[in-house]
């Protein structure tokens, strides 16, 4: 598999990879959420120590999982929507093959110690180095794929996965430049820009120009507006960017740029009303299909909590409810509910679509996707509403002046039940990651295939 | 090459150039503070310690910015204290307190016992045990933690500044290991202290219920690498952000070293931790104050004199 060229290899081996990363990456979380309950639980091992553990868990759901599934399913969109091959399957899977040895020696690295230490970018410079290349030439291939196009007219998911393939190196880029010494409020105001931007041009366009792509594919109706979603695109584009100092709103970083940071945030809720509002008008009339469409009603799960995420990020980026809600839990929560909630259910939508037609076979297990599909949505829920009481509880702590160690004790159920949600959403995946194995190799299906419309491969021509 | 999309993408280029020019490049041109008064240059010492903080992931639960908003954490920050700052240690998110004026709240032993085991000191924290770093490791940690707002601590009304402590033993005119001297500072905590720290110093004096940040039990076994000039500095000195007022504007330093006598004599083998110790229940409180002094006194600790007559120093007492 590794070094073959046949059609939608790469696009095979991205999506295998990645849902290998989803389950290690989620282990590390699930234990970090142990070790909240359970705190001496690493008592003397360095790698498991939950301050290692956390951006471990972070670096590697991000790039393990989730970059690697957004390009595995771009690598099988791109040719479908540009009625050409992948400008080479060879190659993307040489890409795929450093791509995975860079995450594996990002655990290793960040786990044993060797870290930059600047949240989201942590991973070493020699890892930085290599996920840079990978990135660079994945561009140039999904690049040279959109150049050979037989089909005139560029799809609005086409818009933004090469938009998100232009910025996601430059972006990456600036994040890491270890080698330009800035001081430091401004390394800060970098290190911000970054961190918000793998979100803005990286997760969300990609994962946006999924959901334009699968929603009208699974439901078998056309998109509703294609210049509402081109202004989503280009508001996108525009807004995203300048919003990182959010992030450290009220450290003693310049006005102007807080200023800026919270117009454009609140300017964001102008591209998430066209994205949703599209998804919802092409659903209109068709929701009945979720009652038996399995990866629509990922995606259109993944839509809701886009929803949520993408209302509460411009309210908590107003200076007032930053005020109240910064530095509490409140805020990792709204990141999964973006990162997990929102972009890996459109991914778990996506792949179950997929993942039958990249690899030619049908899917293992209709139940097993199913049980996946409740497991993680309610530990998901659970995991999210401990979250952000837990947040709410904080907050109000810091602003009676509570001392630390005095609430710290008060948290203790929402820590619990956080553990419990999250080891619910693991089991789940622990599915998923079975399943997709079992389709892989190929083993006969357990169910009838009629079940689920949209799982059933499309016969080869 | 088809034209259709030269425009888009020369407006993509355009509009992405000019976004990370002006938050990305304007910002490192036109934001140039000088280093502030507070601007700490580490030492060889304090900077391996700050390497320390970064490898093992500190920023993930502390951050090191008080806000306007903030209370308890001292004097705010402002833009120029952070020139030396880099990599940022920012943080995003206060799982644990603020750090940026952590140096010179506790004393280097207290912190080694509490990155050993946070629980051994702060019951109920959810801090991990760094028990595996190394002798010296821990040394540069504590020193870079100390060194944390060292600057801005001098502004904080401090009677002492944590560099000057040594001096002291040098006007030391007690001897802090007689039992005499024991035996008057006993006198001088039931009168001064017993309210909070209970007579039998386990922190659960009648006036620790109303208090958030509840008063030290003197049973904690770390107590036991507290030095001299420590316990003398933690009493005058107070705790910043509690309730523990500073002794040393309130009482003579002989008196202060009086009651270090005596808090050194306080049993700390086995840990007497009131069970109910978080409860607000008065009723329960009372109770938990007899069965504790039970406890300690079925452990016969070293030194407790019954007062007769007055202490042994003609220029002591109060
Ligand atoms: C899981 C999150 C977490 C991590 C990781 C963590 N801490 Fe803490 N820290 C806490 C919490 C919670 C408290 C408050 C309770 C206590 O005092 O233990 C705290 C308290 C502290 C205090 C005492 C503050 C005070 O004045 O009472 C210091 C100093 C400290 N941490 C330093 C560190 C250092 C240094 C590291 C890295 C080696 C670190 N912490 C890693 C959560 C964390
Ligand atoms: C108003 C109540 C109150 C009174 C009176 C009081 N303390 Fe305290 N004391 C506290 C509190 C609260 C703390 C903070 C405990 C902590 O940091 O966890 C404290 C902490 C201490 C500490 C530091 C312990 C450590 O962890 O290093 C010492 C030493 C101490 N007190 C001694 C005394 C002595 C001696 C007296 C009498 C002269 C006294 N206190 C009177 C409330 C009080």
């Amino acid at each position: 598999m590794i070094f073959s060229n046949e059609e939608n290899s790469a696009s095979r081996f991205f999506i295998l990879s990645a849902v290998f990363w989803l389950v290690i990456g989620m282990t590390m979380g699930l234990t970090g959420a142990i070790e909240f309950t359970a705190p001496d639980m690493s008592s003397g091992i360095p790698q498991i120590t939950f301050s290692r553990l956390r951006p471990t868990h972070i670096n590697t759901v991000a790039f393990g999982w989730l970059s690697m599934a957004n390009i595995g399913i771009a690598l099988y969109i791109i040719p479908t929507l540009t009625r050409s091959k992948l400008f080479s399957d060879k190659f993307a899977n040489f890409i795929c093959v450093v791509w995975n040895l860079a995450i594996l020696g990002g655990i290793l690295c960040l786990t044993n110690g060797y870290t930059e230490g600047r949240e989201y970018a942590e991973l070493p410079v020699p890892i930085d180095v290599g996920v840079l290349i990978c990135l660079l030439s994945l561009s140039f291939v999904v690049y040279m794929t959109a150049v050979n196009r037989t089909v005139k007219k560029l799809y609005v998911s086409l818009w933004y996965i090469l938009g998100a393939f232009f910025w996601m190196p430059i972006v990456y880029f600036i994040g890491n430049r270890t080698f330009i010494r800035l001081d430091g409020l401004n390394d800060g105001i970098v290190n911000w820009f970054y961190g918000h931007n793998i979100l803005g041009m990286w997760f969300t366009t990609l994962g946006v120009g999924i959901a334009y792509y699968m929603i009208p594919k699974l439901t078998g109706r056309p998109l509703w507006s294609h210049s509402l979603s081109m202004l989503g695109f280009w508001t996108i584009a525009f807004f995203y960017a300048p919003t990182g100092t959010h992030h450290i709103l009220q450290s003693p970083v310049p006005e102007w740029l807080k200023a800026l940071a919270v117009v454009f945030s609140v300017a964001l809720v102008i591209p998430v009303i066209t994205v949703l509002t599209n998804f919802f008008m092409t659903m209109k009339g068709n929701w009945w299909q979720l009652a038996n469409n399995l990866p629509l009603r990922f995606v259109l799960t993944g839509a809701f909590f886009y929803l949520v995420t993408c209302l509460q990020g411009p309210f908590q980026a107003t200076r007032s409810i930053n005020w109240y809600l910064h530095f509490t839990q409140w805020v990792p929560g709204h990141a999964h509910a973006a990162l997990l909630g929102a972009f890996t259910f459109f991914n778990f939508g996506a792949i179950y679509y997929i993942f039958p037609r990249v690899t030619g076979k049908q899917m293992y297990s209709v139940s097993l996707a199913r049980m996946h599909y409740w497991f993680t949505l309610i530990g998901f829920f659970i995991f999210y509403t401990a979250f952000t009481i837990a947040g709410l509880v904080q907050s109000a702590g810091w602003h009676a002046g509570v001392p630390v160690s005095t609430w710290v004790v008060e948290l203790q159920p929402y820590w619990i039940i956080r553990a419990l949600g999250g080891g619910m959403m693991w089991f789940g995946n622990v599915l998923f990651f079975v399943n997709i194995f079992q389709t892989n190799r190929g083993v006969k299906p357990l169910d009838s295939p009629d079940v689920e419309p949209a799982m059933v491969p499309v016969p080869k021509n | 090459m088809n034209k259709n999309y030269i425009l888009p993408a020369l407006v993509i280029l355009t509009s992405f150039s000019l976004i990370i020019f002006s938050t990305v490049l304007l910002p490192n041109f036109i934001f140039k503070p000088s280093p502030s008064e507070f601007a700490v240059k580490y030492s060889p010492l304090e900077a391996s310690g700050r390497k320390i903080y970064i490898r093992e992931g500190c920023v993930n639960c502390h951050s090191q910015f008080v806000r306007p908003q903030d209370r308890d954490f001292g004097v705010h920050v402002q833009a120029g204290d952070y020139v030396y700052e880099t990599p940022n240690l920012l943080g995003t998110i206060r799982t644990g307190p603020d750090l940026s004026n952590e140096g010179g709240k506790h004393p280097d032993a207290w912190h080694i016992a509490h990155f050993k085991n946070p629980r051994t000191t702060t019951p109920g924290s959810i801090m991990p045990p760094f028990s595996y770093l190394k002798d010296d490791e821990m040394k540069a940690l504590v020193a870079y933690v100390q060194s944390l707002g060292k600057k801005r601590l001098v502004k904080y009304k401090r009677i002492y500044h944590p560099d000057e402590l040594e001096k002291l033993l040098e006007k030391r005119n007690v001897n802090t290991n007689g039992s005499a001297e024991a035996n008057a500072g006993r006198g001088i905590f039931q009168q001064n202290c017993a309210t909070c720290h209970g007579t039998h110093g386990l922190g659960n004096g009648p006036n620790a219920i109303q208090i958030a940040k509840k008063p030290a039990n003197f049973s904690r076994p770390f107590f036991k690498d507290y030095d001299d000039v420590t316990w003398y500095w933690r009493v005058s000195e107070g705790v910043p952000g509690t309730r523990m007022p500073q002794w040393g504007r309130l009482l003579t330093s002989k008196q202060i070293w009086y009651l270090v006598a005596y808090l050194k004599t306080l049993p700390r083998e086995n840990e007497v931790y009131p069970k109910e110790y978080e409860t607000l229940d008065p009723e329960k409180w009372v109770q938990q104050y007899k069965i504790s002094a039970d406890e300690l006194n079925s452990q016969k600790p070293a030194m407790i004199i019954e007062t007769k007559g007055p202490p042994p120093s003609t220029e002591g007492g109060h």
